[in-house]
């Protein structure tokens, strides 16, 4: 066991770090993309610039090589120099979500036409796999593929799909073989333009709001055949497989850096405010909270840089990924919550940025596998259960 | 950065897990119930050469690095949290203190037989009205014509009744506070130095603990341990060591409940099904496993950073302490609830865990102690720049 960086990852650490807090921060501090609900295209251009939006892709796909370690490295950076939690969630969506299966399952005519595009961050991608009716029970999704001739017909809609409103390509999961369930949905590429494809309507919502997220439809939606990623009738799971792993450590490791930035925001306060006669942070209360905050933040990177470990060794991380999602995501919320009660007042207006961290946080726990379904698949895990026997 | 184990490392820890499973755990509930030291564990870890593990071969030690030892520690406190907590006090409190600060004298004559299990040693810092705030405490060590004289009395000392040596902390400056105490390697029969009957517990029963008195107590220079009013600082150092001995303690507690949990919720049948299959018990379940695997990846990289010499060790020991010694009692209490009636009655395993589970919060610095800690850290780290 060793837990020591190496040289060059405490160097991108602080490159990103410097990175986000230089170039992003100054627009990510502005409330206004949050309250209008806007996607912050000056961070998205910064970002493909800086490389960052295909950076674990391999090089020849305009991608910069990174290993997982080295990408959770550099987005806790990214959120710890003070990006705001949207714009990382279109990151993740955008690069593990969309990219990621198009690079791992891909041909290789799929990886040259998309995914540089996305590497260099031409193209926006996302991945459209919930439904209206199917969240958590991925598999009961209704969203239908049919062969006709040399395309595919895709007739369903897709819900609250980040980056839907602005996405310029997406993975798309719909049923091709309805008798063999999960065994019988399969993976597509969809661009915004293929006939029948369109934004039902740009969802408004409680946090993450520089990340656009929309209800897409798919109305006799005509896709070549060329554009099926990976296995016929297997995608979904080659793609649940893959990214479960990715999304549970990728997805969750700029919220790590936000509660390390979280935690600095508070510590300052605490020192700063003075009530009854001396700063906030001599009572041992708020001192209680300040240190159950470190403890969450060590923990909770542990879990996500292990995960990431696990996975550039090749090894599966199928339960330490669930039990990283469940517990960095509930850490979160409370570390949100104890943010806005030692500011106090000024944690719950606007103006304070821990406000939206507040709002933000609230997603954790909810997208990318609730924590219930995490405790699930760790419980049957655990107690080799199968799913339909749990009541 | 690496997350695993070597293959030689596994093995030991597994081998060693078999050792607890069969050697230990089958005289746990007698441990208790009886409220004695079981000689007979001591002299098997002995002889898989536990104890003493993490020293120089030179003292008998095989080298082992601090997270496989606290993997290990893990396994013994599953299978029978009073010896380990005796073990613990003996090995990470009294004999770690004396590997880390001791002269070569007192390594050689004390080391190598510690490993053979020959004795167990204690160490006193407690006293009826000093705990928590350590540069309280009363007793005292004079000196007179070259030698030490002590007095006070000590409390709630792990092994008190059953030791043969003891580390003793005294002021020997009293008006320097922190900076005016020694810590003193004292025999048993050293005339005026007595202890106690062992306390009735809560838990860790089959841990003796008990008063030690100082009467006049003299002894040489030699007996000086590290250096003379750097006591405090060598405590705390050793305690930082003994924090992530407690946070595995509180783990293996733990997971001996989700082992516990495992078996009955599998077995026992309600309305119609195993609860198992309930969510509100198997979500109990998976909280268990989560838990106790997070207190295991914070009592590794805590034991690597103490052995590193990491200037975070002594935060991250205190964040493991904490964290394990709270998971812990939550995981025994929904442990009992799971297993309902037989929860609790004595028959059943989770009634010893979900007593022995609650010193982990109290011993070695108290949850309340470990926080202020980490504030101060916290300030001093996240308040910079």
């Amino acid at each position: 066991m060793e837990f020591e960086l190496t040289e060059e990852q405490k160097m991108l650490r602080e490159t990103i770090y410097q990175f986000s807090k230089n170039e992003i921060y100054p627009n990510s501090k502005n409330v206004e993309y949050d309250t209008k609900g806007e996607f912050i295209w000056d961070n998205w251009k910064k970002m493909a610039k800086m490389g960052l939006l295909g950076f674990p892709f391999p090089q020849e796909y305009g991608g910069q090589g990174a290993s997982v370690m080295d990408t959770v490295i550099a987005k806790e950076a990214f959120a710890m120099g003070g990006a705001d939690a949207g714009t990382c969630l279109s990151w993740g969506a955008h690069t593990i979500l969309c990219g990621v299966p198009i690079w791992q399952l891909g041909t290789k005519e799929q990886k040259e036409k998309y995914l540089t595009k996305i590497a260099t961050g031409e193209w926006i991608g996302g991945f459209a796999l919930t439904e209206p009716g199917a969240g958590s029970d991925a598999a009961s999704i209704r969203t239908r593929a049919e062969k006709k001739g040399d395309r595919w017909i895709l007739n369903g809609s897709k819900m609250f799909i980040t980056n839907g409103p602005i996405g310029d390509v997406f993975v798309v999961i719909a049923v091709t073989d309805k008798n063999k369930k999960a065994f019988g949905i399969s993976a597509f590429i969809v661009e915004k333009n293929f006939k029948g494809f369109g934004v039902a309507r740009e969802l408004d919502k409680l946090g993450n709001r520089t990340s656009p997220t929309a209800e897409l439809y798919f109305e006799d939606c005509e896709v070549p055949e060329e554009n099926l990623l990976g296995p016929l009738d297997l995608g979904f799971v080659e793609v649940a497989k893959l990214i479960l792993e990715w999304e549970r450590s990728c997805l969750l490791a700029p919220a790590v850096g936000a509660m390390q930035l979280g935690l600095k925001r508070a510590v300052d306060y605490a020192k700063e405010r003075v009530q009854f006669g001396r700063p906030i942070i001599q009572f041992q209360a708020i001192k209680h909270k300040l240190a159950d905050m470190y403890v969450a933040i060590e923990a909770c990177r542990q879990l996500i840089y292990r995960v990431a470990w696990m996975k550039d060794q090749g090894m599966s991380a199928y339960l330490e990924a669930s039990i990283a999602k469940y517990f960095v995501s509930e850490m979160v919320v409370k570390m949100a919550y104890e943010e806005v009660q030692i500011l106090g007042g000024y944690g719950y207006i606007k103006e304070y940025l821990v406000e939206r961290g507040y709002r933000d946080a609230r997603l954790s726990t909810i997208g990318g596998g609730t924590s219930e379904v995490q405790k699930s698949i760790i419980a049957r895990a655990v107690l080799g259960l199968s799913g339909r026997e749990i009541t | 950065m690496n997350f695993a184990f070597t293959d030689e490392e596994r093995q030991i820890i597994e081998a060693f897990a078999d050792l607890c499973k069969k050697e230990v755990e089958p005289r746990a509930a007698e441990v208790d119930r009886e409220m004695k030291f079981s000689w007979e564990n001591l002299k098997a870890l002995a002889e898989f050469g536990y104890l003493g593990a993490t020293w120089d071969e030179k003292y008998g030690g095989k080298g082992i690095s601090l997270p496989v030892f606290q993997a290990m520690n893990i396994e013994l406190a599953k299978a029978c949290a009073s010896t380990y907590l005796s073990v613990s006090a003996n090995l990470s409190l009294f004999g770690h203190t004396i590997y880390k600060y001791g002269s070569d004298e007192q390594k050689e004559k004390l080391l190598p037989a510690m490993t053979r299990g020959e004795f167990v040693g204690a160490l006193c810092s407690t006293e009826p009205s000093a705990g928590s705030d350590v540069p309280a405490i009363k007793t005292k060590a004079e000196k007179k014509n070259g030698k030490y004289i002590i007095n006070g009395t000590k409390t709630f000392v792990t092994n008190g009744p059953i030791a043969e040596w003891f580390v003793v902390l005294a002021k020997t400056e009293p008006e320097k506070g922190r900076d005016g105490m020694t810590m003193f390697l004292i025999h048993k029969d050293t005339p005026g130095f007595s202890v106690g009957k062992p306390f009735h517990k809560l838990g860790v029963r089959g841990s003796p603990t008990s008063e030690v008195y100082l009467d006049d107590v003299e002894v040489d220079e030699s007996a000086v341990i590290g250096e003379v009013n750097k006591g405090y600082w060598q405590l705390m150092n050793v305690f930082t060591f003994g924090r992530i001995g407690i946070a595995s303690f509180s783990t293996g507690i733990a997971e001996a409940c989700l082992e516990e949990c495992i078996k009955y919720s599998t077995e026992r049948e309600a309305f119609g099904k195993r609860i198992a299959a309930y969510e509100e018990v198997n979500f109990k379940i998976a909280d268990m496993k989560v838990y106790t695997d997070v207190a295991r990846q914070l009592i590794y990289r805590a034991a690597w950073a103490y052995e590193n010499d990491k200037p975070d060790a002594k935060a991250l020991a205190s964040a493991a302490k904490l964290f394990a010694s709270e998971m812990a009692t939550k995981i025994a209490s929904d442990a009992v609830q799971i297993h309902g009636g037989y929860g609790y009655i004595s028959e059943f395993r989770v009634e010893r865990l979900y007593r022995d589970a609650k010193l982990g919060e109290i011993g070695e610095g108290t949850s309340e102690i470990q926080r202020l800690l980490l504030a101060r850290y916290v300030e001093k780290v996240y308040g910079e720049g």
